[in-house]
C-alpha cells in the first residue's frame, strides 16, 4: 500500500503540486475490479484546495491515471454504511452519490478518519459522517494524518524511507524463499528462530574446540624461548671473541701510524737537505769571482754579474724559520755575507776608480776625441792645449760622453746589484758619480758657454764698436781674457765673407743689426740644441746605470733601450711607483748640471743686454725646445730647466716691451727742429718687422700680439701726446706725418691682430690732413676769409642773402675795402708763403708735401668759388668781383710749380 | 739706434714714381698691389696719398716714392706741382675704356710741359685690367703704336692678378736710375744735394 501510495505521490501529485495523504483501494459497488484509488490531496501552495481525487491503474502495465477529481467542499455526506461491522463499503455525497468498496475496512476507516480531519483543518464546513465509529471522528488520534492503520507498518509520512534497491532485493529473495511469508508470518518468525537456535549451538561447540589447540600453541612457545636463551649464550661468548680481536687491531694501527710518521720525517729532513744543498750552494767559481773576479774585462764582469746574481739567489733564499739555527746554514750565511761584503767593496772601489779616471781624463783633455777615450790607459798624444781650444772656439759644441756611458752601463746588472744588496755602498757610489760629473759638466758647461758667449759678444764688439754702441759689450771680452784673443778675431775673419766687414759699406745700421741678430739667433740655437742631447744623454744613462727606470715589463723594456736611447714615457698607471725614482733621477739631474740653468741665464742675461730684441728670438727658441723636451719626456730634467729658463725669457720679453713703451713716455722733442716722423714710431716699424719675421709659425704668437696690442696702444698715446706739446710744428702735421706712417707700416705688415689700429690710423690721418689744410688756407686770405665769415654768420642768423648789404659793417665799401686788400700780387705772394711755410712744417721722409699741396689748391679754388658765390646772392647787381680771377689762381699755381 | 736708422734710411738713393691717368683705371690698385700685395675690388676715389717702400733694384737697395694722385681734378693747373716733383712716371689707362687711353696724350703733354727743361722724362704706358680681356677697347697694337710714337715702353698689366706689377715699377726705376745717373755723368762732379749727403754717410760707414 505504502509503495503505491508513493508512487502515485511521485508520478501523479507531486508534478501537480498535491500532496496525498490518505489512499484507499476500492472499486465501484457492484464491480470486482479493485483497479480503482481513491485519494485525499491537498495543495501545497496556498489556498489550500482539498481534493477527492479517483486514480486508476491501467490493466497492463504499472501505471498510474487520474481519472476525476472533486473539491472536498463538495463533498456533502459520508456514510461508512455499518459503523460497527466489519463492512467496506462506503459511500460518497458531492453533486450525486458515489458508491465505494474498499478492498479492507481498516483503509476505508483511515480514509475516512482522513477526510474528517482534513475537513477540520481546512474547511470547518457541515459535513454529515453517516454510521461512522466516533472513534474516527477524534483528533485525539496520535498523529492523525498518519496513524498507523493495521499492525502499525505504515511509517509516518514525513520519515518515511524508501528501501534501497538491494535490501528490497534481498527482502524479496528472502520472500521467495518463504513463499508463504506474508501470508504466514507468524511460522515464518518461527521457522527464522529455529534456525537461530541451530547457529547458536553451533557457535559453542567450536568455541570448545579450539581451547585444545590453545594447550597445544602454549608448549610450543615454551619450546621455543628455551632455544632463545640457548642462542643468546652463544652470542656472549661470540662478543667476547670479537672485543679481544679489535684490542689487538688497534694495536697494530698504532705501531703502523708510528712507522708513517717516521718515514715523513725521514722524507722532510731529506728535502730540506735537499733544498738547503741545492740553494745555498755557491759554485767555487763564483765565490773565485766574487772574492777577486776581474772587474774591467768584459768577460770578468760577466763573471761577476752571474757570480752576484747567483749570491743574490742563496742569500734570498726563503728559509723556513729554525733554518737559521742550523749550524751549516748560519756558516753559509755567513760565508754569503762576507762574500757580499767583500765583493760590494770590491765594485764600490772598482767603480770609484773608473769615476775618478773618467774625471781626470775628460777634464784634462776636455776636447778630446773619443778614442783618447777608448785606449784606456793613462798615456795620451801630445795635444797642445792651445789647438784644443782654438778647436773649441770654432765650433761651438759640447763633449759627449757617450764612451765613458757606455763603458760605465756594462756595470748596470752590479749597480743593480748593490742596490738591492748594499743600498749604502750604492748610495755612496751615486753620490761619488754625482760629485764628480758636476764638477766636470760645471767645466765643460762653463767652457761652452765662455764660448758662446766670445762669440755673441765678439761679433757685436767688432762691428758695433766703431758705431759706439752697446758699449757694455766691451766688458763682457774682458771677462773671457784668459781665452786666446786670436781664436776670436780668426773666427770673425771666417764669418765675415759672408757678411760683415767687407761690404759693410753699403750697409745700414739695421742691417748690421739684423746681421747681428741672426748671428745670435744661430748662436743661441746651437746653444739649445748642444745641451739639449747631453742633457737626454745623461738623464738616460743616470735611469739605466743606477737603475732607476721604472720597473717595467719586458714588453716596456724594448722602449728604454730604443735606438735613441731616450726613455719614453710610460702609461699613467706605471707612474706611480716610479714617482719616488723619478724624483731620485732629477735630483741627480740637479745636482750634475746645475750650473745650466745659471749659464743659460746668464746668457739670456748677455744676449738681452747686447740688444733686447734678443729676447723675441730667445722667447721663440726655448718655448721651441721646451715643447720639443716635453714632447719627449714632460719630467725631465731638461724640460724642467728650460721651462724655467723660459720663464726668464718671457719676463726679458716683457721688459723689452715695457722698455720700449718707457722710452715712448720718455721721448724729449727738440724745440727747434721740425717734429717729423718720431722715432718711436720708425722703433715700432723696425720692431714688428723683426718680430713678424722671428714669429713666424712660432708657437708664441699670442704673447707677441698682446705684445702689439700694448705697444700700439703706447705709441697712439704718444704720438698725440708729442702733437699736443709740439711748438715749432702744428700739431695737425705731427698727426697727420706719424699716422700716415703707422697706417702704412701696419698695411705692409697685415698684422690681424691690428687690424682696427690700421683703420683708426688711416682715419686720423686723413682727419688731421683735412684740418691742417683748412686751418693754413686761412692765412693767405685772412680778411677775406674774415669778412665772408661774418657775412655768413648774419645769415645764419636769420638775415637775408640780399640784404646783408645794409648792414654797417658788411655794407659794400666795406666788401670792396677788402677786395682791393687782396689783389692778384698779395694772393700770389701769400701763396708762395704758404708753400714755403708747408714745405717747413713737413717732412722729408714722409713726402706728404705733393699730397697736402693738393689739397690746399683744391680748397683754396673752392674757397674761392665759396666767396664768388656769396658776393653773387648777397650783393647781387653790385658788379663787384675779386681782384683775381681763377685763371689768375691756377697761373699762381703753376708758377709756384716752375719754382721748386 | 732709432735715430741713427733714420739718417740711414734717408741716404738710400730714392726714386720719385708718379701715377698719372684717368680716374679708375687702376692707379690706386697698382700702388697697394705693389706695396702691400693686395687688391681691393671697391672703388674709392683717390685725392693724393703717398707711399714709400725699400726694394732692391738690381741688387742696389733703394727707395721707391709712390704719389698715388686721382687725375679727375677739374683744373689741370692743380697737377703741375706734382709732376714737377716726379723722377719717372705710370702713364695708366684701362684697356676697357678709351676715353681713358685718349686722355694719356694729355696728360703727357702736361707732364712734358711742366718738365720743359729735361730732354727726357722716364715714362711708361700702363695698359691696366688686362685680366679683363673679354671688355678690351684699346688694342695692344694700337697702344704699342702710340708707346713708339713717344718712344716710351708700353706694358700691359692687371693690379687684380698682378701680372706685370712689379715690371712697371721696376722698369720705371731703372729709367729713372739711367737717366740720373747720365746726369751725373754730365754734370761731371756738380751733384744734387741729396747725393752728397749719402756720400758723407758712406764715409762714416767706413
Ligand atoms: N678687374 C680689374 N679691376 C681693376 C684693376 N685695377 C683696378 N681695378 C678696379 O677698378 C676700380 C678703380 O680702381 P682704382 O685703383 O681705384 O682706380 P684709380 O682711380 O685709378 O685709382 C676699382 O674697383 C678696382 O677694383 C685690374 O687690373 N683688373
Ligand atoms: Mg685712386
Amino acid at each position: 500500500m505504502t509503495a503505491i501510495k508513493h508512487a502515485l505521490q511521485r508520478d501523479i501529485f507531486t508534478p501537480n503540486d498535491e500532496r496525498l495523504l490518505s489512499i484507499v483501494n476500492v472499486c465501484k459497488a457492484g464491480k470486482k475490479k479493485k483497479n480503482c484509488f481513491l485519494c485525499a490531496t491537498v495543495t501545497t501552495e496556498r489556498p489550500v484546495q482539498v481534493k477527492v481525487v479517483k486514480v486508476k491503474k491501467s490493466d497492463k502495465g504499472d501505471f498510474y491515471k487520474r481519472q476525476m477529481a472533486w473539491e472536498l467542499r463538495d463533498l456533502t455526506e459520508v456514510d461508512a454504511r455499518d459503523a460497527n461491522k466489519d463492512n467496506p463499503e462506503f459511500d460518497l455525497h458531492f453533486e450525486k452519490v458515489y458508491r465505494w468498496v474498499a478492498s479492507s475496512t481498516a483503509e476505508k476507516n483511515s480514509f475516512i478518519s482522513c477526510i474528517w480531519k482534513l475537513n477540520q483543518r481546512y474547511l470547518r464546513k457541515k459535513l454529515e459522517f453517516v454510521n461512522v465509529s466516533p472513534q474516527l471522528l477524534e483528533e485525539s488520534v496520535p498523529s492523525g494524518e498518519s496513524q498507523s492503520v493495521a499492525g502499525g507498518d505504515e511509517d509516518v509520512l514525513d520519515d518515511y524511507q524508501e528501501l534501497n534497491t538491494r535490501e528490497e532485493q534481498d527482502i524479496e529473495s528472502m520472500m521467495e524463499v518463504c513463499e508463504y511469508a506474508i501470508s504466514n508470518a507468524e511460522g515464518f518468525a518461527e521457522k527464522l528462530s529455529r534456525e537461530l537456535q541451530v547457529l547458536d549451538g553451533a557457535n559453542i561447540q567450536s568455541i570448545m574446540a579450539s581451547e585444545k589447540q590453545v594447550n597445544l600453541l602454549m608448549q610450543l612457545l615454551d619450546h621455543a624461548l628455551s632455544e632463545v636463551d640457548n642462542i643468546e649464550g652463544k652470542l656472549l661468548s661470540y662478543e667476547e671473541m670479537l672485543q679481544s680481536v679489535k684490542e689487538q687491531m688497534d694495536q697494530i694501527s698504532q705501531s703502523n701510524r708510528l712507522i708513517q710518521i717516521s718515514k715523513t720525517n725521514n722524507d722532510k729532513l731529506l728535502d730540506e737537505i735537499q733544498f738547503l744543498v741545492n740553494y745555498m750552494d755557491l759554485s767555487k767559481g763564483h765565490i773565485k769571482a766574487l772574492q777577486e773576479g776581474d772587474l774591467s774585462s768584459p768577460k770578468g764582469i760577466e763573471a761577476c754579474i752571474n757570480a752576484s746574481e747567483a749570491l743574490s739567489q742563496c742569500m734570498n733564499v726563503a728559509l723556513k724559520p729554525g733554518h737559521d739555527k742550523l749550524l751549516a746554514v748560519k756558516q753559509q750565511q755567513r760565508l754569503f755575507t762576507e762574500l757580499k761584503d767583500t765583493f760590494a767593496r770590491r765594485l764600490t772601489n772598482h767603480l770609484n776608480n773608473v769615476f775618478v779616471y773618467q774625471f781626470n781624463h775628460f777634464s784634462h783633455f776636455k776636447m778630446t776625441i773619443p778614442q783618447f777615450y777608448r785606449s784606456s790607459c793613462l798615456s795620451l798624444p801630445g795635444h797642445d792645449q792651445s789647438n784644443t781650444l782654438a778647436q773649441h772656439t770654432a765650433d761651438l759644441t759640447l763633449p759627449k760622453h757617450s764612451p765613458l756611458h757606455r763603458d760605465l752601463l756594462r756595470y748596470a746588472k752590479l749597480m743593480e746589484w748593490l742596490k738591492n744588496t748594499q743600498r749604502d755602498k750604492y748610495e755612496g757610489l751615486s753620490r761619488t758619480y754625482v760629485d764628480y760629473m758636476t764638477r766636470l759638466y760645471e767645466r765643460e758647461i762653463k767652457d761652452f758657454f765662455e764660448v758662446a758667449k766670445i762669440k755673441m759678444a765678439g761679433s757685436s764688439k767688432d762691428v758695433k764698436g766703431k758705431f759706439g754702441l752697446h758699449g757694455s759689450s766691451g766688458k763682457l771680452t774682458g771677462s773671457t781674457s784668459s781665452l786666446n784673443k786670436l781664436a776670436v778675431t780668426s773666427s770673425n775673419s771666417k764669418r765675415s765673407q759672408s757678411s760683415s766687414l767687407l761690404d759693410m759699406g753699403n750697409m745700414s745700421a739695421s742691417d748690421l743689426d739684423v746681421a747681428d741678430r741672426t748671428r745670435f739667433d744661430k748662436i743661441f740655437e746651437q746653444v739649445l740644441s748642444e745641451l739639449e742631447p747631453l742633457c737626454l744623454a745623461e738623464q738616460d744613462f743616470i735611469s739605466k746605470f743606477f737603475k732607476l727606470q721604472q720597473h717595467s715589463t719586458p714588453a716596456q723594456g724594448e722602449n728604454v733601450d730604443d735606438a735613441d736611447g731616450i726613455v719614453h714615457s710610460r702609461p699613467p698607471s706605471e707612474h706611480r711607483i716610479s714617482i719616488s725614482e723619478k724624483d731620485m733621477v732629477r735630483l741627480m739631474m740637479n745636482k750634475i748640471f746645475q750650473s745650466i740653468e745659471m749659464e743659460l741665464n746668464s746668457l739670456i742675461a748677455l744676449g738681452d743686454k747686447v740688444d733686447s730684441f734678443n729676447s723675441l728670438y730667445m722667447l721663440v727658441k726655448i718655448s721651441h725646445h721646451v715643447l720639443t723636451a716635453e714632447n719627449v719626456d714632460p719630467a725631465s730634467y731638461l724640460s724642467t730647466t728650460l721651462g724655467n729658463v723660459l720663464v726668464t725669457v718671457k719676463r726679458n720679453f716683457d721688459k723689452c716691451i715695457s722698455g720700449q713703451i718707457r722710452q715712448m713716455e720718455e721721448v724729449k722733442i727738440s724745440k727747434k727742429s721740425k717734429v717729423g716722423i718720431l722715432q718711436f714710431v720708425t722703433g715700432f716699424e723696425e720692431f714688428a718687422k723683426l718680430a713678424e719675421a722671428i714669429f713666424r709659425n712660432a708657437e708664441r704668437r699670442g704673447d707677441l700680439d698682446k705684445a702689439y696690442i700694448k705697444l700700439i696702444r703706447a705709441v697712439f698715446n704718444n704720438v698725440e701726446k708729442v702733437a699736443n706739446e709740439s711748438q715749432k710744428t702744428p700739431r695737425d702735421v705731427v698727426m697727420m706725418e706719424n699716422f700716415h706712417h703707422i697706417f702704412s707700416t701696419l698695411s705692409s705688415l697685415k698684422i690681424s691682430c691690428l687690424e682696427t689700429e690700421r683703420k683708426d690710423a688711416k682715419q686720423k690721418y686723413t682727419e688731421h690732413l683735412q684740418s691742417y689744410v683748412i686751418n693754413s688756407l686761412g692765412q693767405p686770405l685772412e680778411k677775406l676769409n674774415h669778412f665772408f665769415e661774418g657775412v655768413e654768420a648774419r645769415v645764419a642768423q636769420g638775415v637775408r642773402e640780399e640784404e646783408v648789404s645794409y648792414q654797417l659793417a658788411f655794407n659794400k665799401q666795406e666788401l670792396r675795402k677788402v677786395i682791393k686788400e687782396y689783389p692778384g700780387k698779395e694772393v700770389k705772394k701769400g701763396l708762395d708763403n704758404l708753400y714755403k711755410k708747408v714745405d717747413k712744417h713737413l717732412c722729408d721722409e714722409e713726402n706728404l708735401l705733393q699730397v697736402v699741396w693738393h689739397s690746399m689748391q683744391d680748397e683754396f679754388i673752392r674757397q674761392y668759388k665759396h666767396f664768388e658765390g656769396l658776393i653773387n646772392r648777397c650783393y647781387p647787381g653790385s658788379g663787384i668781383t675779386m681782384e683775381f680771377t681763377i685763371q689768375d689762381m691756377l697761373e699762381y699755381f703753376s708758377s709756384i710749380a716752375q719754382s721748386h | 739706434m732709432a735715430a741713427n736708422k733714420n739718417k740711414n734710411q734717408s741716404s738710400l738713393v730714392l726714386h720719385k714714381v708718379i701715377m698719372v691717368g684717368s680716374g679708375g683705371v687702376g692707379k690706386s690698385a697698382l700702388t697697394l698691389q705693389f706695396m702691400y700685395d693686395e687688391f681691393v675690388e671697391d672703388y674709392e676715389p683717390t685725392k693724393a696719398d703717398s707711399y714709400r717702400k725699400k726694394v732692391v733694384l738690381d741688387g742696389e737697395e733703394v727707395q721707391i716714392d709712390i704719389l698715388d694722385t686721382a687725375g679727375q681734378e677739374d683744373y689741370a693747373a692743380i697737377r703741375d706741382n706734382y709732376f714737377r716733383s716726379g723722377e719717372g712716371f705710370l702713364l695708366v689707362f684701362s684697356i676697357t675704356e678709351s676715353e681713358s687711353f685718349s686722355a694719356t696724350s694729355d696728360f703727357r703733354e702736361q707732364i712734358l710741359r711742366v718738365k720743359a727743361e729735361e730732354d727726357k722724362v722716364p715714362l711708361l704706358v700702363v695698359g691696366n685690367k688686362s685680366d679683363l680681356e673679354d671688355r678690351r677697347q684699346v688694342s695692344a697694337d694700337e697702344a704699342r703704336a702710340k708707346a713708339d710714337e713717344w718712344s716710351v715702353q708700353y706694358v700691359e698689366t692687371s693690379a687684380k692678378t698682378r701680372a706685370n706689377v712689379d715690371k712697371v715699377f721696376f722698369d720705371l726705376m731703372r729709367e729713372v736710375r739711367a737717366k740720373k745717373m747720365s746726369e751725373t755723368k754730365e754734370k761731371n762732379g756738380k751733384k744734387s744735394g741729396n747725393k752728397k749727403k749719402s756720400l758723407k754717410e758712406r764715409c762714416v760707414l767706413l
